[in-house]
């Protein structure tokens, strides 16, 4: 096993920021976290990276449990390795900082000489090599530091949020490097995220945190809403998280006004395909079809309504009128397909 | 009068009047020495209280800016007491030495080194603390990163403790006695000169002080730009 995780809490005075009752994470996987923001991922990350400390509970790495002494800590965190959500960088060329992980653990220049190129090669900066890093984009800032964490092989690659600002050819340049870490040199990956899409594509697993706990309900169509009862009878949800969103509009009894917490199902959600004439003038809110995958009779679908939504429907009901990917589609949100935790 | 002052200054100076740069000597020989010594001291105790939380920092950084404004009469009187003949340093005769000078100067500037200092390193962003660790880093080499990252901020302190001794003046007369050829720098000697009622000399080593003064700043606001430059 290469972490376990038992009854672990961080407190920082009075309010518990972690509280993780039992978590298992196995070698050479890809695993992600996600979560809204404040929920604990970054904290987390830290703990795993043996940069912070719990205020109790058990952790072990490879079987051990973790002793704060200094002196083993640095013998663990030459085995994982963290990289940030805004990567600093040590003043100096991207040369210096890459060799910084192989200095302290006593490499030969001889031998920098070799890892070096080859770990900027692999995140396409080789003719960065010498540059200061005063100049550098975000993008190139964030593939330093993987290159910066890659160099030294490490047991483990921590991310927190990998991607975050950067822009689209940055993230997948990012996502690509992580995908051959684990796949080539066997590194294990743990990763934070706000994006589902980066999570069903790297991880083998993916754990959502909430409120410092991990969170045992699907991810998948899980939203904090606010419901407002605009007409008698009708909730409409607005998103919270993107700035009010419309997501649909449902006749509920069971929706109360204010803010909360729902899951949409998956099988019930359904889908309209209007012809191009009818997609301005209609009664549901809209969505592109992001992805199509066949999964024996069943179709998955993902609509990007300005966050992603799971459709599931029997194969014979997509073929009656079959969305193509990049086409615009109408949302409809039924009472039943509502579920509220 | 000012004007035949400042004129007759300009001509000393361009004569390499040899009386006039034995004071210069003096003074940067001193300010040299005791720049040196508070750096030895201050920045390894800035470093220290900047890079550990401990007990009692408050009140320790209360008393290092208290310092900051310690009057140079004060430390003359405070360090006279202790080596004139009858104090307990008495037998070494410090007294109007310029050991003297550098003692009570060292004294002056180590509050200064050492809450610059710790100013530099309280700047440096924590996550090139934890950058460094999650690397591999020792406690050792973490503390050399940050050492590094804050240099230009470093640099810039003893720069500013150097530009405060040399225009010092109270220290300099109370332990140094303004001896002509041995401890007379160039604010002592420039007293002196105010109280003969001889302005040429006066005037010629204050254009020269306010020459270093114009150097050092022009330095500490090249490292300060270093600092601000260098933030990622």
């Amino acid at each position: 096993m290469l972490y376990e995780l038992q009854n672990l809490k961080k407190q920082f005075s009075d309010r518990t920021v972690l509280d993780i009752a039992s978590l298992s994470l196995t070698a050479r996987k890809v695993y992600a976290l996600i979560g809204p923001n404040g929920a604990g991922k970054t904290t987390l990350l830290n703990h795993l990276a043996f940069l912070d400390r719990p205020t109790s509970g058990i952790l072990r790495f490879r079987n051990s449990v973790i002793d704060y002494d200094n002196k083993n800590l640095v013998h663990l965190r030459r085995r994982v390795v963290l990289v940030d959500q805004s990567p600093i960088l040590f003043s100096g060329t991207v040369w210096k900082n890459v060799e910084f992980g192989l200095k302290v653990r006593g490499f030969s220049k001889k031998e920098c000489a070799i890892k070096i190129p080859a770990a900027l090669e692999r995140v396409g900066m080789s003719h960065f090599a010498h540059t200061e890093v005063h100049g550098l984009s975000g993008g190139e800032v964030k593939r330093v530091a993987l290159a910066r964490a890659l160099v030294v092989e490490p047991e483990v690659l921590l991310c927190d949020e990998p991607t975050a600002n950067v822009d689209q050819e940055n993230q997948e340049v990012i996502l690509k490097i992580l995908e051959h870490a684990n796949s080539m040199q066997n590194t294990s990956i743990i990763f934070s995220t706000h994006y589902l899409s980066q999570s069903r594509r790297l991880a083998h697993q993916t754990f959502l945190l909430q409120n410092g706990e991990i969170s045992n309900e699907n991810n998948e169509n899980t939203f904090d809403v606010s419901v407002k009862e605009e007409r008698a009878g009708w909730k409409r949800l607005y998103l919270s998280t993107k700035e009010n969103l419309l997501l649909g509009e449902v006749e509920s009894s069971r929706l109360s006004e204010g803010n909360s917490r729902i899951h949409l199902n998956a099988h019930k959600v359904i889908l309209h395909v209007p012809s191009s004439s009818q997609v301005n003038n209609t009664s549901f809110p809209t969505g592109i079809v992001k992805k199509i995958a066949i999964d024996n009779n069943t179709v998955r679908l993902m609509v990007d309504m300005g966050v992603e939504l799971t459709i599931l429907m029997d194969i014979s009901r997509y073929r009656e009128n079959p969305p193509l990917v990049g086409q615009c589609v109408e949302v409809e949100i039924p009472d039943k397909a509502i579920v509220v935790p | 009068m000012l004007l035949d002052s400042l004129k007759s200054a300009i001509l000393l100076l361009i004569s390499l009047d040899p009386e006039l740069f034995e004071i210069v000597g003096v003074s940067l020989n001193v300010s040299f020495f005791s720049t040196l010594a508070a750096s030895v001291i201050g920045l390894p105790l800035g470093f220290i209280v900047a890079f550990n939380n401990f007990r009692g920092k408050r009140f320790t950084l209360t008393c290092l800016n208290t310092l900051l404004a310690l009057p140079t009469v004060v430390i003359g009187l405070v360090v006279y007491s202790m080596i004139s003949r009858r104090g307990v340093l008495g037998p070494l005769e410090l007294l109007y030495t310029q050991k003297a000078i550098i003692i009570g100067q060292v004294i002056l500037i180590i509050p200064l080194i050492t809450t610059l200092t710790i100013a530099a390193i309280s700047k440096i962003d924590k996550r090139y603390r934890s950058t460094a660790l999650t690397l591999g880093a020792n406690q050792r080499q973490m503390a050399w990163v940050i050492f590094r990252e804050a240099r230009y901020g470093i640099v810039a302190a003893i720069i500013a403790a150097f530009g405060r001794v040399i225009a010092e003046v109270g220290i300099s007369m109370m332990l140094g006695g303004n001896a002509k050829g041995f401890t007379r720098t160039m604010t002592t000697a420039m007293a002196l000169e105010y109280d003969k009622g001889e302005f040429v000399l006066a005037v010629a080593l204050g254009i020269i002080l306010m020459a270093c003064a114009f150097a050092i700043n022009m330095v500490f606001h090249f490292f300060q730009g270093r600092v601000k430059s260098d933030v990622i």
